[in-house]
Parts: structure tokens; sequence; C-alpha cells
């Protein structure tokens, strides 16, 4: 996601004053099951983050992001989980379920009434229509934001609901409601003015059946199984889709036909005094999974750099180049406590259907909580013409073996020269 | 009969060497002696030597701070010397052998010998030093990503070679301090000529590290080449500088290899971060005409990168477990 997580940013806000009244209406109705679900450090007894919940059964289950209470679901010892309801009442919360791919989660508030909740759509909502987002931002209470539908996010590989109005931090979880009260969306994130985004509420649905019909017995198990599925439809939809050929001056490079990869380019044709000619065309999924503050996975990146030396010796542009490929980095944050050291290997290499001979480094580091997962990074350059240089890269986070080097080997074989 | 008198030093190096053929002889400050010392510990007449048709005895003169065996604190009163004692008097020592006192052997001239001669020429240290500032001008012109004159290059070269030449005046500078002779054009001659074997050595490695993959195991070895030749260097500097027994020689400059390169990796391993979320990987590419492997097909390669996955997870399982 290149937007924000709503926790973070900070948007302005503008009504409109007939929205108000609607808004106003709205809300009364549905105070009593809207919560601010806080993250408490057990050692200080303060709030760590806040987020925004809402009720969506009698017996109190409380539907939220799973990056409001990720923190509880890595490190269940250091955090509880508490809500806040609407009279101030505060009480501990129990993590039921989570989907960190559609960053959606299930808590529990304890209750011996049955008690209000928010009803699910049975619908997606007219493009134009208006709804409304509630939300506690910043900890000032709890707002309502009116907004419009404006259908789903189209390059988006999992679905997120394209929200024209202002979803700010710390309305993250909350619920984003049509004019009869029912819930289309959660709030997600946010990508600056009045552009939200949403988790469709099929989402929630269907997480929250999936929990009637059989509680998870492990949430990190839970995570891990999602990761797994998500990567194996991800890489096996890239598989399937047509790569086409493309030219990058006098390379051929791969691009993949899927909406939810897009492509960049630039070069530095506008720098006379530069030493060579570079042309860069990187495309990228725009989204990834937030497992934690420093833990992101599920990103894919390409990149291919074509150089051309211009009153250069192949020695001194050679010597240049070296320089451009030493410091790859891998396209997901992850620390010490999420995955290994990378792994490397390097040779030179020369696919038997193509003309290119390249140097070609493949490196991998394995994530220690879900040990059949690794993020992978490739990287090659051409070493077979003297002025002319062709560096093909990607990075892949969080997937399989299987898939890993299936994709490496589609991939090594579809660049070539001309 | 004739005797030899050496003045040594407390290290016991040579100072000065008398050869006299009296029966009798006077040591001391004043200008009267035979052997007249400087030493202000002294007395003028301190020490007299006579040979008694069979011995040579020595005595001290009765004198203010005495005289001694070297080893001992027994005064000298008509002893019998015997060839190669060392006496102490004042804060000199003196050392008497006979004629007949056995020498060390003789020192082969080593098998550099030839190699030292020829680099320490005068036309070898120019082409040598010639040689070093314009590699070093190379790779200051390959290093910079934009155009450059020659000027700009000058600067760079000439500090480069004066902090290289840096070694090895400090070498002959040492040698000088210890009462031996400098050197210092065989000693640069001989640096110059080994820094110019590193830059040899860096392109065979880059060659190696280019042509192969990451599976031949011999790579490392390769990085030997350096501190091979700088024990070399360290041992050809002491054998120029220093008079020093060859087992000697070889400690001292296991040593400073040692010193050298421990100590740089000492430091790269107290840099290194505990974690490093960047992969590490050899990226040395050259021009298509230092290729000279044949390349693997993407079946090979993508067999090699699929041990990484088990190498990896080991990883990971290792780190949970400490």
């Amino acid at each position: 996601m290149k937007g924000f997580i709503t926790l973070i940013l900070l948007v302005s806000t503008s009504i409109s004053s007939f929205a108000v009244e609607q808004a106003e209406e709205i809300f009364k109705q549905l105070a009593p099951s809207l919560y601010q679900i806080r993250l408490i450090d057990k050692a200080s007894g303060e709030k760590s983050s806040i987020g925004s919940g809402f009720q969506i059964s009698s017996d109190g289950i409380i539907a939220t992001n799973y990056h409001v209470i990720s923190g509880f679901a890595r490190h269940p010892n250091k955090y509880r989980i508490e809500y806040l309801d609407h009279q101030g009442n505060k009480d501990e919360l129990i993590l039921q379920s989570v989907d960190v791919i559609n960053d959606l989660a299930l808590v529990k508030r304890k209750t011996d009434v049955d008690m209000p909740f928010f009803k699910l759509a049975q619908q997606v909502p007219m493009k134009g229509q208006e709804l409304f987002s509630l939300g506690n931002p910043h900890d000032l209470g709890m707002i309502v934001v009116p907004g419009t539908y404006n259908g789903l996010k189209k390059e988006s590989f999992n679905d997120r609901i394209h929200f024209t109005g202002s979803v700010n931090s710390g309305m993250s979880g909350g619920p984003v409601v049509n004019v009869q009260s029912e819930v289309v969306g959660v709030n997600v994130a946010t990508s600056g003015n009045q552009i939200g985004f949403l988790v469709p509420h099929d989402k929630l649905v269907t997480l929250f059946k999936a929990f009637n019909a059989d509680k998870p017995t492990s949430i990190e198990q839970q995570i891990s199984e999602q990761l797994s599925q998500n990567q194996e439809k991800l890489i096996t939809t890239l598989l399937n889709s047509p790569w086409k050929n493309k030219r990058l001056e006098n390379a051929i490079i791969p691009t993949i036909d899927v909406p939810f990869i897009r492509c960049w380019g630039d070069s530095n044709a506008d720098k006379s005094d530069a030493l060579f000619f570079a042309a860069v065309a990187s495309c990228s999924l725009d989204e990834n999974t937030y497992l934690s503050s420093n833990f992101f996975t599920g990103s894919i990146q390409m990149e291919f750099r074509y150089l051309q030396a211009k009153e250069l010796s192949a020695n001194k542009f050679y010597h240049l180049y070296e320089q451009q490929i030493q410091r790859a980095v891998p396209g997901n944050k992850a620390s010490k406590e999420d995955v290994s050291e990378f792994q490397c290997h390097h040779d030179i290499v020369k696919p038997n259907n193509q003309t290119i001979n390249s140097k070609s480094i493949f490196c991998t580091r394995a994530y220690k909580k879900f040990p059949q997962l690794f993020d992978v990074l490739y990287l090659s350059a051409s070493i077979d013409k003297d002025k002319q240089a062709l560096v093909s890269h990607f990075t892949i986070a969080g997937v399989e073996k299987s898939n890993a080097l299936a994709f490496t080997r589609k991939f090594m074989e579809s660049i070539s020269w001309k | 009969m004739e005797i030899i008198i050496e003045e040594i030093s407390r290290g016991h190096k040579l100072i000065s060497q008398h050869k006299l053929s009296k029966d009798a002889i006077l040591i001391g400050r004043g200008y009267q002696n035979d052997i007249i010392l400087s030493d202000p510990h002294i007395c003028p007449d301190h020490l007299q030597l006579t040979f008694d048709g069979e011995h040579w005895l020595i005595e001290d003169q009765g004198t203010i701070n005495g005289s001694y065996l070297e080893d001992g604190k027994t005064g000298l009163n008509n002893h019998i010397i015997n060839s190669g004692d060392i006496f102490s008097i004042g804060k000199s020592l003196l050392r008497i052998v006979f004629v007949n006192h056995p020498v060390a052997e003789t020192v082969h001239f080593s098998a550099f010998e030839n190699f030292i001669n020829i680099m320490r020429h005068p036309v070898m240290l120019a082409l040598s030093m010639s040689v070093f500032a314009f590699v070093t001008g190379y790779i200051f012109y390959l290093n910079r990503a934009t155009e450059a004159n020659f000027s700009q290059f000058l600067a760079p070269v000439i500090g480069m070679s004066l902090l290289f030449s840096a070694w090895p005046i400090g070498v002959a500078l040492m040698s000088h301090l210890t009462k031996h002779e400098a050197r210092i054009m065989t000693q640069l001659g001989i640096s110059f000529a080994f820094f110019n074997l590193l830059w040899v050595s860096d392109i065979i490695q880059n060659i190696v590290k280019f042509n192969f993959s990451s599976n031949w195991p011999l790579s490392n070895l390769f990085s030997l080449i350096p501190i091979a030749l700088a024990f070399c260097l360290f041992w050809l500097n002491s054998y120029i500088g220093f008079h020093m027994t060859a087992r000697r020689r070889i400690v001292v400059s296991v040593g400073l290899t040692l010193l050298f390169f421990g100590g740089s990796y000492l430091v790269q391993l107290s840099n290194k971060p505990e974690f490093s979320a960047r992969p590490h990987y050899d990226a040395t590419i050259m021009t298509p005409g230092f290729m000279f492997m044949p390349s693997s097909d993407v079946d090979k390669f993508i067999l090699d990168s699929e041990k990484l996955f088990t190498k990896a997870q080991k990883a990971a399982a290792k780190k949970k477990g400490e």
C-alpha cells in the first residue's frame, strides 16, 4: 500500500451542512455499538495505539482492523486489548480471529445481555452512493464523516473500496455504513486529501462466517495459512497471465499484463553531461500485507535498467556499471525478529533460448514464524556487450520456494537482447 | 699478544672495535689511556689489562663506580679474562675477545638478493613508482562518475604515492635508529614492487570472482594472495633493514602480517551490525574480454538457488533458538 495506514496520517475534514444532519441521525442510532479499540502496553499501563471497532453480533463480537491490534497478535505478552464505549466504559477484549490479507480482526467483549449491533449489508453500494464513515480520529471522540462510494480500486489485487471522504488516523477499523445503517466497508487506509480506502464488507462476512463455523485454534497458524494462500493466488495469477515482450531500447524485457502490476519509467536523456545513457522501467504491486509496524510482506517489484556508454572506454563503463548493481535492497521491511539474513548465490547464466549472457545473483531469506515463506531477490547484469548493459531485478516478499523458483525461471527466460 | 676490545651497546650491538698488540692496556676517560671512553661514569684511570705470559688479567683501578662482569656484581680484581667476556664499567659495556675467538658462519646471499638488487636500481625504482602512480590515477579515473581532466588526478596520485612511501621510509628510519644501515632506496624499491604486485593480485581476484560461481570452493584461496604478498614484503623489509636470525625474521613478518590483516578483520567484525536486512552478494563484473568460463543454463542456476532455501531456513531456526 503506497498510501499510509490511517493510524499514521492526518487529513483535514470538511462536511456539508445537509450531510451533518443525516450524519448526526446515523451517529445517535449507532453509537452504542461503536468502540474505540486500544492496545495497552502492560508494563506502562498506557495505550500504545488506538483504532476504532464496531460490534457485529449480539454476543459481543467486535470487528476492527488487524493493524490496530497487530501488536497484540505478535506479542501477546506485551499488550492487552481494551475497548472504550460511548459511555466511557472500558474492559478487556479477547482476540478471536484475523484476516491479515484484508486487514481485519475479530475481538470479543464480555456481555451478559443481548446487545445492539451493526448489520452487514447484503449487496455492494452503487457508484456515487452516499456513505458514512465512523470512527474516533486522533482520540478526539467518535465522529461521522460523509463521503461517496467510488467502486473498487481498479488496480488492486486484494479488493479495496475507493471512498471519497476523509478517513483519518484513529478511524482505522471503524465501519462505513450506507443510509440504511448497514455496514458496507471498514476504514483501512488513506491516500491523502479526500481519498480513503475501505475493506469491502464481503471480506468481513467471509471472516465472520468462517469464525462462526470453526474458531481458529492459533492466530499464528491462521496468519501462516492466509499468507500461504495469498502468495499462491498471487504467483499463480502472475504466472498464468500473459507476459508481453517490451522493448527497453536495445533490450527485450517482460511486462505482466495484469491490472494490479503498475509500471513507471524514467531516463537521464535530459542530462547531457552524464557519461552514459540510462533508462529505467519499474513495475510493482501497489499493495502489501501489514504484519507489524516493521514487518511487511506480499509485495512484488521488478526493475529493468538499460545502460549505454556514450564516449567512455569499456573498462570505465563497466566500472560505473558495477557500482549500479552493488546495492540491491529487499522490497519489504522486516526486522531481525522476523527473518533470517539473506543467503546468496551467483553465477554466469545464459538461458538456452536467449542471446543474453549475464551475471545472475539470487538471494533469499526465511521467515522465522512462518517457515514455509521466504523473501527473494534476484539481480542480473548483462556482461556480453562492451558498451551496453541491462540490469534486470525483482524482489518478492513472502513467497514459497516452488513459486519463487518458478517465477525466477520465467523471469530469466523472458529477458534478452533485441 | 693481540687482543680485541669492543665497545657494545646494552643490546649488544657493536659500537666500536679496537685491536691492540701490547701486553698492558689502559682503559679510562683520561687521554693517556689506550682506549678512551667518554662515558662520564667512568673514571679517568679505570681498568688495566695485563698479559702475564699465559693469561690476560683485568683489574679495576679503585674506581668510584666500580667494574663488574656483566652478569654479576663481582668486582674485578686480577680476574682472568676468557674470550668473549663482557664487562660493565660506568654505564658502558666492553667485550673482550682473542684472535682465535670463533665467528658466526657466513650468511648466504638470499635468493632474493638479485631481486633486491634489481629493484633498488634507480631506473627500476622510478619505473615501479610510475607504475604505481599510473595505476592509482587510473583507478581514480575509473571511479569518477563525471568527466575529469589530467590535473584533477595529479593531487590524489601524488598524495597516494607519498602515503604509500611512508611505509618504506618508516622502515628505513627504524633501521637507522637501531644503528643499522637505512638503505632507503632499497626499501622504496622493494615496497613499490610489492605494491604493484598487490594491484596484480587485485586483478586476479576480480577475474576469479567474475568467472566462477559462488559454488566454486577455491575462491577464498585467492584472497590469501595479498596476505602472502604482505608477508613477503614484511620479510624483505626486515631482511634489508635489520640483522636478525632467520627465525626471528619470520616471527616478526608473521606478526606484522597478523597485525595488519587481523586488525583490519577485527575492525570489520566490530563494525558489522548484528542483523543486516540487506543481501551481501558478489557484484564483481568485468568487460566481456575477461570472461573465459562457459555460462551455466537456467536449470543449473535454479538448482543451485534452490539450495539457498534450506540454508535460509536453518539460519532462521538457529537465531530463534539462541
